[in-house]
């Protein structure tokens, strides 16, 4: 016979006996005696009592988790969806003042319509931009072995086909890397494009993509000879809506490093820059070797 | 209803939007005989003749259906599942308008049967063309099944 018995001690606590009692039998078949074992485990039980607290607890907050991750994706859709309405009204309804009021309105009128416009499309970009960078933390990441070169000279022809640029981009033969493809393409897209836009003032823009291998790791550069910035603000770079140059030097909504940085951060690297005030930045990002999986 | 034609069927709960669309399908003269609706609700019943739309000629039909997705009452999800689970109705083109790319109902759509999905853009230039683009195609080269 075995039991787990709950007692009192004298001073008055409660403790926990693992009692097992065994009956001695006499030739007769009659039990003549018992002895009793008693095992203290009030210590086994407390412990048993904290490991159910805190699965308990565990499992409480997973689904917590659970229910915080819906309610962020269903505040994604209403941010994108319920935010972009009213402005498409905005721009929509100043257009229309615009080609129905044309003869009423004069060259200062158009201007302020165009600046309510050019505002309402920059309000849009902000939404897109943040709506992708917060849903990079839902993402899980598709690692394989990525052809940087390949994959940095299709972003260029990329960029190239979506805007017209005149800077030289030489991409030098790059090392390949396991990560997620898609991800490390708008790194580049982020990186190269910047490199575009802030050397678009200089007469000949130039931009150079290199690799080199350091302790297991790759590091990648994209080095441009553009506005450049200077070395004490390089660490507001890469935070979200952190901007060194203004929309009218610079176009921007400060989300696209604060992307790149995110994704870099995914893949277990770092991304840091160089600059000086015109001469022109250097990005580097780090990423694991192709041959060390995870 | 008086009219015999309905070539459009805008079905839009916000009314800047389908003052807009209404607005860029006038400018490609396409909009004489546009019927706007401002919930799902409406829609299924002007569709199936029922409600405050009984007695209607449901054999009316409008050659193409701009349906919104997020509407109050009934969504544009379910009056396409309707549409399209319907012998007679499953035939219109529907072309679903709405605000976001990252809807999770666009694959949904497609299962369902949608013609075409359209992502209003808030630049209103690429609305008005998106929405001219697609009524013009759908009106006038698209060859309904006979």
């Amino acid at each position: 016979m075995e039991g787990e018995i709950r007692n009192k001690a004298k001073n008055g606590s409660l403790y926990w006996v693992e009692t097992t009692i065994i009956p001695f039998i006499n030739d007769e078949g009659a039990v003549y005696q018992y002895m009793a074992i008693k095992t203290d485990i009030t210590l086994v039980k407390r412990i048993e009592a904290e490991r159910d607290r805190i699965e308990a607890e565990r499992d409480e907050r997973s689904a917590e988790l659970e229910a915080v991750n819906k309610e962020l994706e269903s505040f994604s859709y209403s941010v994108s969806h319920d935010l972009r309405a009213p402005l498409r009204a905005i721009d929509g309804y100043a257009l229309i003042l615009e080609e129905d009021y044309e003869n009423v309105i004069d060259a200062e009128g158009k201007r302020l319509l165009d600046t309510i416009r050019h505002n309402a499309h920059y309000m849009g970009n902000l939404i897109d931009d943040l709506l992708s960078f917060s849903q990079l933390g839902r993402k899980d990441l598709a690692k394989t072995l990525v052809n940087m070169t390949t994959l940095a000279n299709a972003t260029v022809v990329e960029i190239g086909r979506n805007k017209e640029h005149n800077a030289t981009i030489t991409i030098n033969p790059l090392h390949n890397v396991m990560a997620d493809k898609a991800l490390i393409e708008c790194v580049l897209v982020n990186l190269l494009s910047n490199a575009i836009k802030y050397s678009s003032k200089k007469e000949k823009p130039s931009i150079e993509v290199s690799s080199t291998v350091e302790n297991n790791e790759v590091i990648f550069c994209v080095k441009d000879n553009g506005a450049g910035f200077e070395m004490e603000y390089a660490d507001k770079l890469f935070g979200v809506f952190q901007r060194l140059h203004s929309v009218e030097e610079f176009e921007g909504t400060g989300v696209g490093l604060a992307t790149a940085h995110r994704i870099i951060n995914k893949h277990g690297g770092r991304i840091w820059a160089e600059g000086e005030v015109e001469k022109g930045a250097s990005f580097y990002f780090s990423l694991q070797t192709e041959n060390k999986k995870q | 209803m008086e009219n015999n034609v309905i070539e459009i069927l805008l079905v839009e709960d916000n009314m800047h939007d389908a003052e807009m669309t209404i607005r860029a399908l006038k400018k490609q003269n396409i909009a004489n005989n546009l019927i706007h609706l401002k919930d799902g609700a409406m829609a299924l019943d002007f569709l199936f003749g029922t409600g405050e739309y009984s007695g209607r000629n449901t054999q009316i039909k409008p050659k193409v259906i701009l349906l919104d997705l997020k509407m109050p009452k009934v969504n544009g999800l379910e009056v396409l599942e309707k549409i399209k689970a319907n012998e007679d109705t499953k035939k219109i083109p529907v072309v679903v308008l709405t605000s976001s790319k990252e809807h999770p109902d666009i694959e949904k759509c497609y299962e369902l049967g949608v013609n075409s999905y359209i992502v209003k853009p808030v630049e209103f230039t690429n609305f008005i063309k998106a929405v001219s683009d697609l009524g013009l195609y759908w009106l006038l080269l698209n060859q309904p099944p006979q």
